[in-house]
């Protein structure tokens, strides 16, 4: 896979992130690098075998439909968001 | 000259006690963000785990629309970045749903029938809410992790008629189920509409186009009858390659327009893969056994409407479209009234009286009360006009239907002496009207009855009344 100018601006676009324009070629340079790693994988013949998506056969855990919240922990995560009031999460306008 | 294509995605909103995959409860009267955790806010190290009762209600979906409930369905991660989804992603199936392959059968007016095909219902977690205030927006997660069950249809329907009949008929086997509140101002039953056309005769699908945002039955007709138009002239103007492209856009009911929401496509990269988090979702032989039990549903309650109760096809068609309807109907059989009586008293004076948003569960006429002044003009005790007067009077007090009928003095007399009496005293007062009637003046007739209706005050049986009056004019 190509690491390229245009594919970093999307990603910095999907990340929500900015690179600086003198950090562009090095970090073009260590996600290649990244990523010819795991390509590494493609070098083993998987013909036949199908997906699997877990290294266990087992199913998910459910649990039972029963309600319980400490709202003592659910307080003390919004008393330590970066921004907060009247118990709601505050963020940047957001809106079209 | 044109066909219309439309598919519809509706997202259901389960009605289970707590999340998807925590158990917060999902209450939304609760203050702004008291029904989160760890797991729902995101925070790292909480894993999700599966409530038990998203799948049964999946599964008794499944089961009612004759789709194939998966035994192994998975879990996979849509990636997406807005603050309603403290995860950055939802955890939705995109490539193995729990449900797929259904059939929905939809009634025509006519009697005629067709079928519309299911592609998929998958299990996914809804968002939370976002308020905007000024240069900031307020974030609440209360709803963030709810169970949603997401129906795709296959483009099947053929009109804007087509695709609300489709809409009313899974929204009443929702109901019937009692897997979701399927409340579309709530938000707990929200319609996504696909839409393209093609020249009648083609086979192919061209470019369709996603609605969004319309949250009533009505609204969506119109959306569809709007956009419809839209991507028409623009094939006549000969603009349709540049103009109708595969988007979403709104719909602005105000305005009455959709519009492009071009921001949202631009951003829409989701980098779909399968969520580490959740093993496979497994339905045991147990379990399906277990979950796959369902009540009647809206058809073959119909069908046993018609069969048992001698109503008609169109009539039983109207009162089991909702659950509230059927089930007031039957509570007002098992009080004594007739089934035709009560369909005609529940599906026709009820509902002219529920104005300013009142529904059968929020007026003040219950099941009990109709199904007395139904079996009061069944016992002849009053008139079918006055059972109306009768009603519009409980609208407003609250009393029995005898102590109503009663007070407007509406009580029917049959008693023939009184009525007699009556006509006695008329036939002197109008001698000479009398000597015209016999003298051939025919239409006269009328006079006398209605004259000793007004007499009784209406309470007269009217049958009775005519009775006398050609027995003693002669």
């Amino acid at each position: 896979m190509q690491i390229d100018d245009a594919l970093l601006s999307k990603l910095e676009n999907l990340s929500h992130l900015h690179v600086a324009d003198d950090k562009r070629e090095e970090i073009i340079a260590q996600l290649s690098e990244i990523v010819s790693f795991v390509d590494n994988l493609s070098e083993l013949d998987t013909t036949g075998v199908s997906d699997t998506f877990s290294m266990t056969d087992n199913g998910t855990l459910t649990r039972e439909d029963t309600p319980s919240c400490n709202t003592q922990v659910n307080e003390n995560i919004i008393s330590n968001s970066p921004k907060s009031g009247d118990n709601y999460f505050i963020v940047p306008k957001i809106i079209e | 000259m044109f066909e219309i294509v439309i598919g519809l995605e509706v997202h259901v909103q389960l009605n289970t006690n707590t999340k998807l995959f925590c158990s917060c409860p999902t209450s939304f009267n609760h203050k702004q963000n008291r029904n989160t955790c760890p797991t729902c806010l995101a925070l790292p190290g909480a894993l999700p785990v599966l409530n038990k009762e998203v799948l049964h209600k999946s599964i008794m979906f499944g089961e009612a629309v004759g789709a194939t409930v998966n035994r192994t369905s998975y879990f996979d991660r849509k990636s997406y970045f807005y603050p309603d989804s403290p995860l950055a992603y939802q955890i939705t199936q995109l490539y193995t749903p729990v449900v797929e392959h259904g059939v929905l059968e939809l009634d025509f007016e006519d009697g005629t029938h067709k079928t519309i095909r299911i592609n998929r219902a998958h299990i996914e977690a809804d968002a939370g809410k976002n308020i905007h205030e000024g240069d900031t927006s307020k974030v609440d997660l209360n709803r963030a992790g709810t169970p949603l069950l997401e129906i795709v249809s296959e483009p099947d329907m053929r009109s804007a008629d087509e695709a609300i009949l489709y809409l009313k008929k899974l929204h009443s086997i929702v109901r019937y189920l009692g897997i979701s509140d399927a409340n579309m101002q709530e938000g707990s039953f929200r319609v996504d509409v696909n839409v393209s056309i093609r020249p009648r005769g083609d086979e192919k699908l061209y470019t369709r186009v996603e609605i969004k945002n319309i949250n009533s039955f009505r609204f969506i007709q119109k959306a569809i009858e709007i956009e419809v138009k839209r991507q028409s002239e623009a094939w006549e103007d000969g603009v349709y390659e540049d103009e109708i492209v595969l988007e979403t856009r709104l719909f602005d009911q105000n305005k009455q327009e959709t519009r492009s929401m071009r921001g949202k496509e631009e951003a829409a990269d989701y980098r779909y893969f399968p969520e580490p988090d959740l093993l496979k979702a497994i339905v045991t032989e147990e379990m399906y056994e277990k979950y796959s039990k369902i009540p009647e549903l809206p058809d073959a309650k119909r069908d046993r409407f018609v069969k048992e109760l001698g109503l008609t096809e169109y009539d039983a068609n109207v009162v089991t479209s909702t659950l509230e309807m059927a089930n007031f109907l039957e509570e007002m059989i098992a009080e004594g009234a007739t089934a035709v009586g009560a369909n005609k008293w529940l599906t026709g004076e009820l509902p002219a009286r529920l104005n300013n948003g009142m529904t059968l569960e929020t007026s003040p006429i219950n099941s009990k009360l109709l199904a007395t002044l139904v079996k009061r003009i069944e016992d002849k005790t009053i008139s079918n006009k006055a059972a109306k007067d009768v009603l519009d009077y409980l609208f407003e007090n609250e009393v029995s239907v005898d102590e109503a009928i009663d007070k407007l003095g509406l009580k029917q007399v049959s008693d023939t002496g009184a009525i007699e009496k009556m006509v006695d005293d008329i036939m002197v007062a109008n001698a000479d009207k009398v000597e015209q009637y016999r003298g051939g003046k025919d239409k006269l007739f009328g006079f006398f009855v209605g004259q000793t209706m007004k007499a009784s005050k209406g309470s007269a049986n009217p049958q009775v009344v005519n009775e006398i009056v050609k027995a003693k004019l002669g």
